[in-house]
């Protein structure tokens, strides 16, 4: 699994080595670092103008940089109008959903991969085929079942319906696959219970794929939109993305302070993926799509 | 199987480990899915008294001028969104495939826009694509081309969420094709270089077609993608002007859930998506099935 990341030189490149072909790899360098800035180039001018007042934002021409980095933007959105809480909504339903998620994901791939019993085939085509037909596709149906359980304006509305990810169960099946059958049958010769094995050696030996499928489920739960724009739909359940979306049209909340919030929302994302970035980029190849 | 007999599995621990999940699933994705063809025969006004009306939200989407609309633009978003984002992944992952100074940072550099949340980038762009003030009009400005009104004419509106979903899923799909790069036999390049090939030639008598299974999936997944875009658009145009991004799950959720309520046409809509999200799914596992087989 650590040779993809493994620093190996590939494609026609391997040979030359260090005596590449000086034109042909600057050319490249170029395009490469041209094309990331441009890329990057939005998100930066939005993270410098977050410090940005009114007027500063409405100056012609703008200037690159703001007159100070002072965060009263920040401190004026989460204080005065309850960013705060925004903020921490979607803390607790990522949390949350997250935990569930791995918690109930995991047991259904341990007994997936691990078990033969009658259905299991079945259980999982129908999870296979489901992989690709997300919330909003059923929006209404599933919108109804949450109502009739109660569940519309609640941290529970918001955490539930989106934590049985098929991705998830596949994705943990596929490496759970790989652990020795033998390692199962010992431990059960020596007595151990079926849950104490999936707790004291499935856990443990699953853990890099349960982190990949942590990474993932954080930034899903953390961007969500259409689904607690539905369940959400008194104020103080809002999530980031549903304040951020709502305030922005109704044109209520200044945009220095929108653009503040936007760049705080976004930032415990990046921070996720530049620290785990080799889990990431790993867990996209490792999809069953190598 | 008969090595299983002496540690023998309880039969009932299975089931209780794929319980949790399957109810959680059941209750939150297959019988709202199954219960979705029901809902569809029904209408409502309030969402709460439901009406029998058979197979009439059917025909009355089917005569809906704004349905037709959100389904052209839905397909012309999906064929250009595919295509183009497909190409570019391409080009950037055979680019940074070849490239060694600086390859993780690139690689992540372009990848960012991929974690960011979609409501968002949504917000960024049609702050920085405004007409009269945006960053993008002062640079054309400055150096004297003509600063159109990018998210005010339809035809450019559309052309901008096509863009901006490419500039969002750029770095995954090259993440995709970089770890299928990496499984073609470096030897093979070699071979090709002894026989005096060049680059270009080595790209498409040897990389393409090797890395075609992985862009098969590629195009799937991004077909899939395209056709449930949403949530970035919904902050970058709203759907606007008049109609021109409106694309098809915005549709459903206008008609499911903002007034005037139109709970008929939105079930039905939502079935008909369905069904051809289901359709690309079967798609997506024959050729997986066909990958196999190869």
């Amino acid at each position: 699994m650590s040779t993809q990341t493994a620093a190996r030189p590939s494609g026609w490149h391997s040979t030359t080595g260090r005596r590449a072909p000086a034109t042909g790899s600057v050319v490249r360098g170029t395009i490469l670092a041209a094309g990331a800035l441009a890329i990057l180039a939005p998100v930066v001018w939005a993270a410098l103008s977050s410090f940005k007042t009114q007027r500063e934002l409405a100056q012609r021409p703008p200037s690159p940089l703001p007159e100070s980095f002072a965060p009263d933007n920040y401190t004026q959105a989460l204080g005065e109008f309850s960013f705060g809480q925004y903020f921490m909504n979607s803390v607790v339903v990522t949390v949350a959903a997250t935990a569930l998620t791995l918690l109930i994901n995991s047991m259904a791939a341990y007994a997936l991969s691990k078990y033969n019993f009658r259905g299991r085939d079945t259980l999982f085509l129908i999870t296979l085929s489901t992989i690709m037909i997300p919330i909003q596709v059923i929006l209404l149906p599933v919108y109804q079942v949450v109502a009739n359980l109660g569940m519309v304006n609640s941290y529970w509305g918001l955490i539930i319906p989106p934590a049985a990810t098929p991705t998830g169960v596949f994705l943990l099946r596929q490496y759970m696959l790989s652990i020795p059958d033998e390692l199962i049958e010992a431990a059960r010769i020596d007595g151990a219970g079926e849950f104490r094995i999936f707790r004291k050696i499935i856990i443990p030996l699953s853990l890099p794929a349960l982190a990949v499928l942590a990474i993932f489920s954080v930034i899903w739960r953390w961007n969500d939109f259409l689904w607690p724009l539905i369940v959400a739909q008194r104020e103080s359940l809002y999530t980031l993305p549903v304040a951020l979306a709502q305030f922005n049209s109704q044109l209520v909340v200044p945009f220095n302070l929108v653009l503040a919030m936007s760049v705080l929302s976004i930032l415990p994302v990046i921070i996720i993926f530049l620290l785990l970035q080799r889990q990431i980029v790993t867990g996209v190849a490792q999809t069953g799509l190598k | 199987m008969a090595r299983r007999r002496r540690g023998s599995a309880p039969r009932l621990a299975p089931y209780l480990f794929v319980l949790p999940n399957m109810l959680v699933f059941g209750l939150f994705t297959i019988w709202p899915a199954i219960n979705g063809f029901n809902i569809s025969l029904y209408d409502s006004s309030n969402g709460r008294t439901f009406e029998y009306v058979g197979t009439e939200n059917y025909e009355r989407i089917l005569s809906d001028p704004a349905y037709w609309e959100t389904a052209r633009n839905t397909v012309v978003y999906t064929i250009a969104f595919v295509v183009l984002v497909t190409a570019a992944s391409l080009a950037l992952a055979i680019l940074l495939n070849a490239q060694q100074r600086g390859k993780g940072a690139l690689r992540a550099a372009y990848f960012v826009p991929v974690v960011i949340s979609p409501v968002v980038v949504g917000l960024i762009w049609s702050w920085v694509l405004t007409r009269q003030n945006g960053v993008v009009n002062e640079l054309l400005r400055g150096v004297g081309l003509p600063a159109p009104g990018w998210l005010l004419d339809p035809a450019l509106a559309m052309i901008v969420i096509i863009l901006v979903g490419v500039w969002v899923n750029l770095g995954f799909f090259t993440m995709i094709l970089l770890a299928g790069l990496q499984s073609i036999d470096p030897n093979l390049y070699e071979a090709a270089k002894l026989d005096g090939a060049t680059v270009w030639k080595q790209v498409r008598q040897i990389t393409l077609p090797l890395l075609r299974p992985t862009t098969m999936v590629v195009v799937i997944l991004a077909a899939i993608n395209g056709f449930q875009a949403f949530d970035y658009i919904w902050t970058l145009t709203g759907g606007g002007p008049v109609g021109a991004t409106t694309l098809m799950v915005q549709y459903i959720y206008e008609n499911a859930f903002q007034s005037p309520i139109q709970y008929g046409l939105a079930s039905a809509a939502g079935v008909i998506f369905f069904v051809v999200v289901f359709g690309v799914t079967m798609l997506n596992y024959l050729v997986g099935r066909r990958r196999e087989a190869m």
